[in-house]
This record gives structure tokens, sequence and C-alpha cells, in this order.
């Protein structure tokens, strides 16, 4: 297990507080008028070359906490992780300090090809064993702890044998990792397959929940009128998804909480908006009034 | 009981092999797989999808990507063999100078993305002998790539992107040959024409032949200064090491 003790960033912190994911459109509107959002959160992998890509994030990191968020680690390969693409993350973490560093649960290289995509596993003891060497291999290379996060689903396997919830919760407790309990990812997921969303995050161990994450997503009619909700990243939270937050939040307490939109991405004041209305939720559970600990 | 192992190869064949029948819920990633390399390949090649056309590109680069699916997450380093896919591609025979278009572009986008390294200490020449400078070899920063194009595709590629009409109606597609050094710069990529003569020595020490050779290889031009190019290319930081054969540093 990775000592958390020895393991400390020295960039600035990301509070319990509302952050949003930084995407290339708003690099210069969040230099020119610095507006007020508590944190960012950039996909790692857009950064692992230099020039003013770079630098941007660099000069974006002097007046904001910054959390790297990876997408092609690849955590669930059966054929071990990209020593290369490691180096690279070290090299970034240790150039950017960020307050959190976060991963998936799932996989997107085999042959040494990266399907583009946040592919799922079959959650078997195999798989576990898997993932867990491997997050012990990326903290090791980064000195430090990382959080998995919870994938969206579309299909399970046949052989699977563990509830995703019990295999997160393990991923922790053998590796000390934190989690990031993507909600929007929780609640697509538990709608797609028929479980028990409130199972699910009474399952996770609140302890080593380091970051939330909030977004949109879409909803497909498939053959037979069977529908299936797709983690799209295009639009507002939905309203079912807000009310899953509130319940985590009572679960977890206040913690960072990250507004994601990738796709038909928005201009910054709606993920400000977005991002107020989260940070109204961390407020109403754990202001003076500690409604929550009531 | 299926392998992991098996799982992903199962499902990278369902992904991205021949265009078999998949579920509807593979066919879901298969969807987000294709468009996020589409994607991908439609920010390195923004000229190239102007010239051919939203659709056109599309269908491009979904017969590219599973032919060469990337070796990488990094995807602003994906799509360096589209160009001479593009070259090959029997459908864009008719547009002869796409395939140009392309190199630069990804000659363009090398040059964005490029590690940040710095440049070679010029002091490390004081230590050489005469015999050793002769032999001496240089690797080019990361960003710096000399393209010989047939067409000019660099006048091409700015017309495109500034959608200047009356820019790529001066386009002379039978001009002759182009000879291009692509770096980035504190203020951006530069794109830049070189004469012949300079563009060969430049090209010689890229490709890592040692300092008197690559004089030859530019000395067609009488006027040619090769010291004085060369001092610029190391002011101008397009090299970030040596290394010679032969006695040992002083």
């Amino acid at each position: 297990m990775f000592d958390i003790a020895t393991s400390s960033s020295t960039g600035s912190p990301i509070p319990a507080a509302a952050g949003i994911g930084l995407r290339f459109p708003h690099h210069q509107q969040v230099l020119e008028t610095k507006p007020p959002a508590a944190w960012f959160e950039v996909h790692s992998e857009n950064f692992f070359g230099g020039g003013t890509v770079r630098q941007t994030l660099l000069n974006i990191r002097h007046h904001y906490p910054i959390s790297l968020h990876g997408v092609g680690l690849s955590l669930g390969s059966a054929q071990g992780l990209d020593t290369r693409h490691l180096a690279r993350l070290a090299e970034l973490v240790r150039i950017i300090e960020p307050g959190l560093v976060s991963e998936h649960l799932s996989w997107s290289v085999v042959g040494g090809e990266y399907l583009a995509d946040l592919l799922p596993l079959p959650m078997t003891e195999e798989a576990l064993a898997v993932v867990c060497r491997h997050v012990e291999q990326t903290q090791q290379a980064l000195q430090r702890r990382v959080l998995i996060e919870n994938p969206s689903t579309y299909l399970q396997f046949a052989h699977s044998s563990i509830p995703e919830w019990e295999f997160i919760a393990e991923v922790a407790r053998r590796t000390g990792c934190g989690v990031l309990c993507d909600v929007n990812n929780l609640y697509v997921s538990a709608d797609n397959h028929g479980w028990n969303a409130a199972t699910y995050l009474e399952s996770l161990p609140a302890d080593a929940v380091g970051e939330i994450h909030l977004a949109g997503h879409a909803i497909r009619i498939l053959e037979g009128d069977r529908t299936v909700r797709i983690d799209d990243h295009g639009s507002r939270v939905a309203a079912e998804v807000w009310r899953l937050y509130a319940q985590s939040l009572q679960r977890f307490g206040p913690k960072p909480t990250l507004i994601e939109w990738d796709t038909n991405i928005p201009t910054l004041d709606v993920l400000l908006d977005e991002a107020a209305h989260a940070a109204e939720l961390i407020r109403q559970g754990f202001g003076a009034d500690r409604a929550f600990a009531a | 009981m299926p392998s992991l192992l098996e799982v992903q190869r199962s499902m990278r064949e369902q992904l991205l092999g021949a265009l078999e029948p998949v579920s509807e819920r593979i066919a879901i990633y298969r969807n987000t797989v294709l468009s996020t390399l589409v994607n991908a390949l439609r920010l390195s090649y923004p000229a190239v999808q102007r010239i051919v056309g939203a659709e056109f590109f599309e269908g491009a680069a979904r017969q590219f990507i599973p032919q060469h699916p990337p070796g990488s997450a990094c995807l602003n380093e994906y799509g360096a063999q589209f160009a001479e896919f593009l070259a090959q591609f029997p459908p864009a025979a008719t547009l002869t100078y796409v395939a140009d278009v392309a190199r630069l572009e990804w000659a363009v986008n090398r040059a964005l993305h490029a590690p940040d390294l710095p440049a070679l200490d010029v002091s490390r020449f004081e230590c050489l002998s005469e015999s050793a400078l002769a032999t001496v070899r240089f690797a080019p920063h990361p960003s710096l790539s000399l393209l010989p194009l047939k067409f000019p595709a660099d006048a091409i590629w700015r017309a495109v992107l500034d959608q200047d009409g009356s820019a790529m109606a001066a386009v002379d597609l039978n001009s002759g040959p182009v000879f291009l050094q692509v770096e980035r710069e504190s203020y951006g990529v530069q794109v830049r024409r070189i004469p012949l003569s300079a563009w060969q020595f430049t090209a010689a020490l890229v490709s890592g032949k040692p300092l008197f050779e690559a004089i030859g290889e530019g000395s067609q031009d009488p006027d040619s200064q090769i010291s004085a190019l060369l001092a610029d290319h190391l002011t101008s930081g397009r090299f970030i090491d040596i290394s010679w054969t032969g006695e040992s540093p002083k």
C-alpha cells in the first residue's frame, strides 16, 4: 500500500468548493478575466507537450489551484502500463504540482494501440489484481496518492463477479488510493444496469473520496424502445444528478466538486453558473447551520 | 471465462476491426472512439479539412483510423501518417497538392506541441579539436522540420486558413518546389521558405550527417554562407545537442 503520510503536494491544495473543467476555448478568457472559480481541472494528456499550451497552464496555475485528470493511462490494461506515458505524467506532475491527480477505472490500450475511450472492465478478480498493481505502480512513479474515478458504462460482462462499488472500495483499500466519485457516471451506470444508486454511494469509503465530478448526459433510444443514458458531457447537470449529488454530500461531507463539459462547450458563464449551483449545495449542507450534521 | 486480455483483444476488433456488425451497446463505444479520433485529426489538419470539405475529411479519416490507430494516448501527436495516406487515397487523387498541405500541417502541429528543450550550449564546441569538429553531428530540436514540397503548400495553407480568395487565386501550382523550414519560436510557429543550399545543409544536419558532410551537401550555391547559417541555427536554438567520433574533448 502507498504510504500517504509521506506523500504531499507542494502546489495549492484543491478546496472543498466548486471548480470547473478547463478546456482550450476558455484558456485566454480565464487568464484575462480571472473568473470566480475555486479551482480548475485539466486533462493531463493535453499538456504532455511544451510551448504556449503548457506555458498557459503554468500561468493559470499562478492564480488557481490545478487538478490533473488523466484520460489515457489505462489502469485496466491486461498487458501493463505504458511506462513512457507514466513518465510523461510524472514529469507534468513535477512541473505543475497539482492539488489532485486522478485517473479512471477503465482501460483504453491493448496491443500498443490507444482506443480513444474509457472502456469498461469485466469486474473480476483478475481485473481487480491488474488495476491494483497499476495503481500502485502509478503512485510509486508519481510519489503521491491518486484518485480513481468510477466510469459510466453501457454494457456489463456476463462473467463479472464483483459489483462495481465493491471493486472500487477494494482498490482503495488495497492500494491506499483515493476515490473520485463521478455522480453523473454513477447515475448513468445505475440507470443503465438497474443498480441502486444509494447502495453504490453507501458502499464507497467516505474517507477515501477526495473529489466529486458532475456533468450532463444524453438519453438515446435503442431497439425495442429501451433507453440508454450516455455520458457525453454535453449539457447542464440533470435534476436527478443534482439530487444524487446532494445525497453524496450528506454521505461524504463537503468535497472538491467539478463541473465537466466537453461536447458543444458553452460560454464560461454557463460553467460558472453550474459551479455556483454546486457551491450553493455545499454551502447549504455545510454552512453555519450544519444542516447535514443535524 | 475469458481472460482480461481476451476481452480487450475482442473489444479492439469490434471497435476498430473491419466494419462487422456490432451490438448497439458496442456501437456507442465505437462512435466515441471514431469521433474522438476524427476530431483529433481535424485539429491537426484544419487546412486539409477546408480544402476537401468536412464530409470528405470525415470519410477519409474513418478509413485512416483503423489502418493507423494511435500508439499513444497523447492525441496531439496522433496522425503522423495522414499525409502519406492522403497521397495514396484514390478519392483525393485529383487534389494533387493536398498531401503536401497535410505534410506542412503535420510539421506545424509537431512544432506546436514539441517539448520545451534548451538550446545547445555553444561553449561545448570550445573543447573540440579541428578534426573532431569535422565529425560533429547535431541533434535537432523536436519542433524543427525541413520539408521539400512539390507544390507551394505554404501559400495554399495560409490562403485557406485566412479564407483569402485572392491569395488562393494567385497560387500557381506549377511554380515549382518549395523548401520549407518549420519551427516554434517564442511568438508561435514559423513557416519559412529558405534557399535550396541552406535547406540542403540544414536538412543534412537534421538527418544526423556529420558537419563536413552537411557542408558538402549545401555547397552548390557559391554564395552560401555556411558559417553564418550555422551561427543562426545555434542562436535560434534549432539544435539541442552534439556528438562526435574520434578523440575525446580536451
